[in-house]
């Protein structure tokens, strides 16, 4: 079977940066050069970098390199310059210093220039017919050419734009380098009335930047935000957490009805099964569509890729994590929508790229293709943004209970307060007996009912955890999933060893022979065809194991005891490992979990709970109090 | 549906034609073998209007392949060019580098052949076979008509007709050629 080339990769390899000569040559005064993909100004042209950055009064920013375009003789180059580069606000506000004119090179005169001028339509224009090369020379992914001045002057105001937008909106998080970068990406494609890909690896934080974006317009109309059935309460939570301004309309559940209309800059969420039969939807003029995990209309014939793309918006964003770009069909099912007549027909699609790529490995086709979607994707993996990122990435997860779930959920507490608790031990047993069950509903029903198969669509758990593992196996990245429970680590590797593809999905726990045991260990972290999942129970995974290569950790179920979850998460992350460990904690939104994780999280509420030994310290409390922290939060559900 | 390997539009199919026309009068056995050389990507092409050059890898030795083509005349450029308008008209979304399997019918219909015929080309080969085209030849004008089939605008061009309004030189970058190292830094 052919193997698909990769069409994001250049055609032509990066080869340059070790073919080319070790010395760069530096034309001896600074210069300056905005790059866009760092969202950030660049210093550089001279040997002594930071002393001349100081003599020019600039700040000095952090250290770098970025790939140019220099003067070589006779020549323009590609070239690896060491940088440094300067956040856009700082760099603005140095460059508006006067400085006497003739000193400075170029490059950095025509930046003075351009910071001062920057509402001035036509003086801008003007400034890009001069501007030296130097003063625009980002290089293209393949080395082979700079950024025109007219574009890369459009794209420097549009991101001073885009951070002026957010400043004026409250977003209650520090945004990475990376995520500036994104947002900026972002904020331009409605601006240009261009939809795109943000196609992230995941755990980078798409979620946040979206955000960002629907909050930077207020004004000109209402936004939609479409995703799975299990991620509706993680974007309310994200939206409320992020940016609380923003007024958020669930429009989900049998009882939906969208107001007849919506405020503009107000986000009404939704899911993929309400898309596909809501006409009210369809109706609506949106201003900022966001498809989250995208791939759900990866079936053009598909009756929601229907529907998705009859949506009317000024840009439609798709999210998704896994690489689409290896998978052309897909890969024009998410266009098709979100850059309508870019790929062409599905037909002249297929004949043009899917053919030569996938059946003769076209070299010629993968560039063609790549240098069409380029402008309109941005995938950043864990690998390129490395340095921005902490050793530990945490991710909570907030999932949507089903009706299932949550009419299992409210019987169990029901009949629970109704017979009784009674006192002393009784009292313990009988609380610690409820806390299970609740525990196992929010797992998956099919625990809870002691049945053989644990479906999708029943537990918003298990939906949301099977998709994110098959994102990571797709990324060709390993996990270890943790759970207290053997029977729900029994269900999830049936389903696992059921969809991922990758072989029987293992399942380290306490009645495996300790020789079994290692087995599994030494198989996941040596073995080349090793299934890419682990599941382990939290309390066979003691000390002493070794699972490093791993660069994802699931919480399925809670502990309770951040302490020993800490624990089970080291076993993937050892100090000094070089790769980053991401670790995304399951929680069912509204529920015990929800309400004992923001305990934890706030170190409020009962103090023992906050302090760990969770289940003991419920058992003590009132009637009164126990019922507060296990109820079904309705606000949190719908 | 499978596509057809070689020809899989009819921009492309114009050239398997010309190629395979060698065979009308009797099987011909260095067909075969040149569709194998260009399936195993061992033709490296590049053109330009009126222009192919390649480098065919057969046999251990590395043959460079010359080929010149027949430009249109100045009058079928100037009726080509009336009908791309009227069918870039009519399908205003096209991917770059595109162009209408029904532009390719209006030609034909006008007698403008998108391909040459193997006798109207001069084709150079350093191969020591006496036989002509001979089968790096003949590989090139496979590997050709498959890089058609990728860029049916590449058809066009290498006749010398004007392709610019579907496929503009990258918009909004400027090649490293393209810039003068005297005025790289403006001072």
């Amino acid at each position: 079977m052919p193997v698909a080339a990769n069409p994001l990769q250049p055609a032509t390899p990066r080869a340059g940066v070790a073919s080319e000569p070790d010395a760069v040559p530096l034309p001896g005064r600074l210069q300056a050069t905005f790059v866009p993909n760092e969202n950030a100004m660049a210093w550089w042209g001279v040997q002594l970098l930071e002393q001349a950055v100081q003599e020019h009064g600039l700040p000095a920013g952090r250290p770098g390199t970025c790939r140019l375009a220099v003067a070589d003789g006779s020549r323009v180059r590609a070239a690896t310059v060491p940088v440094r580069l300067v956040d856009l606000d700082s760099a603005v506000h140095a460059l508006r210093t006067p400085v006497p004119p003739d000193e400075e090179s170029a490059s950095l005169r025509t930046w003075r220039e351009a910071v001062r001028m920057l509402d001035d339509d036509d003086a801008f224009a003007a400034l890009g017919e001069r501007m030296p090369a130097a003063a625009h020379g980002a290089l293209n992914a393949e080395g082979t050419a700079i950024v025109t001045p007219t574009v890369l002057l459009t794209e420097f105001r549009q991101a001073l734009r885009a951070r002026a937008a957010l400043r004026s909106t409250t977003i209650h998080a520090t945004l990475r380098p990376y995520q500036q970068h994104g947002v900026a990406w972002l904020t331009a494609r409605p601006r240009s009335g261009q939809g795109g890909v943000l196609a992230d690896e995941m755990g980078l934080g798409k979620t946040l930047q979206a955000i960002c974006l629907l909050a930077s317009r207020r004004t000109v109309g209402p936004h939609l935000v479409v995703c799975p059935t299990s991620l509706i309460g993680n974007w309310r939570r994200e939206l409320a957490r992020f940016s609380p301004d923003t007024v958020v309309v669930s429009h989900h559940g049998a009882q939906r009805k969208l107001p007849s209309t919506v405020p503009p800059g107000a986000v009404v969420i939704t899911s993929y099964p309400v898309l596909r039969r809501d006409t009210a939807l369809t109706r609506t003029r949106w201003d900022v569509v966001i498809l989250d995990e995208a791939q759900q209309i990866k079936n053009p014939d598909a009756q929601v890729s229907r529907a998705a793309a009859k949506l009317t918006a000024t840009a439609a964003i798709a999210m998704t994590g896994t690489p689409v770009e290896n998978r052309l069909d897909e890969l024009w099912a998410i266009l098709h929508v979100t850059n309508p007549g870019l790929l062409g027909s599905r037909n002249r699609f297929r004949q043009l790229f899917v053919t030569p790529i996938e059946q003769r490995r076209s070299a010629t086709a993968a560039a063609a293709l790549h240098t069409l979607i380029q402008p309109h994707l941005l995938r950043r993996t864990k690998a390129d943004v490395a340095a921005d990122l902490p050793p530990k990435l945490y991710s909570t997860v907030v999932c949507t209970l089903s009706d299932e779930q949550a009419r299992l959920y409210r019987k169990a507490v029901d009949r629970a307060f109704s017979d009784g608790f009674g006192v002393g031990i009784a009292r313990r047993g009988r609380v610690l007996a409820l806390l299970t069950e609740l525990k196992q509903i929010c797992n998956h029903p099919a625990q809870y009912l002691r049945e053989e198969k644990a479906e999708l669509g029943r537990s918003g758990k298990f939906d949301r955890a099977a998709e994110m593992l098959a994102e990571i196996v797709d990324d060709g990245e390993r996990a270890l999933v943790f759970t207290q429970y053997r029977a729900m680590g029994e269900l999830l590797a049936d389903h696992l060893t059921e969809t991922l593809g990758a072989g029987p999905t293992p399942f380290l726990h306490g009645g495996l022979s300790a020789g079994r045991r290692e087995e599994l260990v030494r198989d996941f972290q040596e073995s080349a065809d090793a299934p890419p999942v682990l599941l382990l129970s939290l309390r066979a995974a003691g000390f002493g194991l070794n699972l490093t290569r791993a660069t994802h950790v699931m919480h399925y179920d809670r502990w309770w005891n951040p302490a020993v979850e800490e624990q089970a998460t080291d076993r993937a992350h050892r100090i000094g490992q070089r790769r980053g460990v991401t670790v995304h904690t399951l929680v069912t939104g509204g529920t015990l979990e929800d309400h004992i994780a923001a305990m934890h999280e706030n170190k409020r509420g009962f103090a023992k709970i906050a302090l760990g030994r969770t289940d003991a310290a419920l058992a003590r409390l009132s009637d009164e109090e126990l019922h507060a922290v296990i109820d079904l939060d309705s606000g949190a559900l719908a | 549906m499978i596509a057809a390997e070689f020809g899989s539009t009819p921009w492309g199919r114009a050239w398997v034609r010309s190629v395979a026309a060698i065979a009308a009068s009797g099987p011909n056995a260095l067909l075969p073998r040149a569709r194998t050389l260009a399936r195993n990507h061992a033709v490296e092409l590049t053109t330009e209007p009126g222009r192919i050059e390649a480098r065919v890898s057969a046999a251990d030795a590395v043959q460079p392949v010359h080929i010149d083509v027949p430009l249109w005349s100045p009058q079928t450029q100037a009726q080509v060019r009336r009908l791309l308008e009227k069918s870039l008209a009519e399908h205003p979304v096209l991917i770059a580098g595109d162009l209408s399997d029904s532009f390719e019918a209006d030609l034909r219909q006008e007698g403008i052949p998108v391909a040459a015929g193997l006798d109207e080309l001069r084709a150079e080969c350093a191969c020591r076979s006496r036989k002509r085209p001979c089968v790096h030849i003949l590989a090139t004008l496979y590997a050709l008509a498959q890089q058609i089939d990728e860029r049916p605008a590449l058809a066009v061009g290498l006749r010398g007709g004007a392709t610019d309004p579907v496929a503009p030189p990258l918009p909004g970058w400027i090649a490293l050629t393209a810039l003068d190292p005297v005025a790289f830094y403006g001072d």
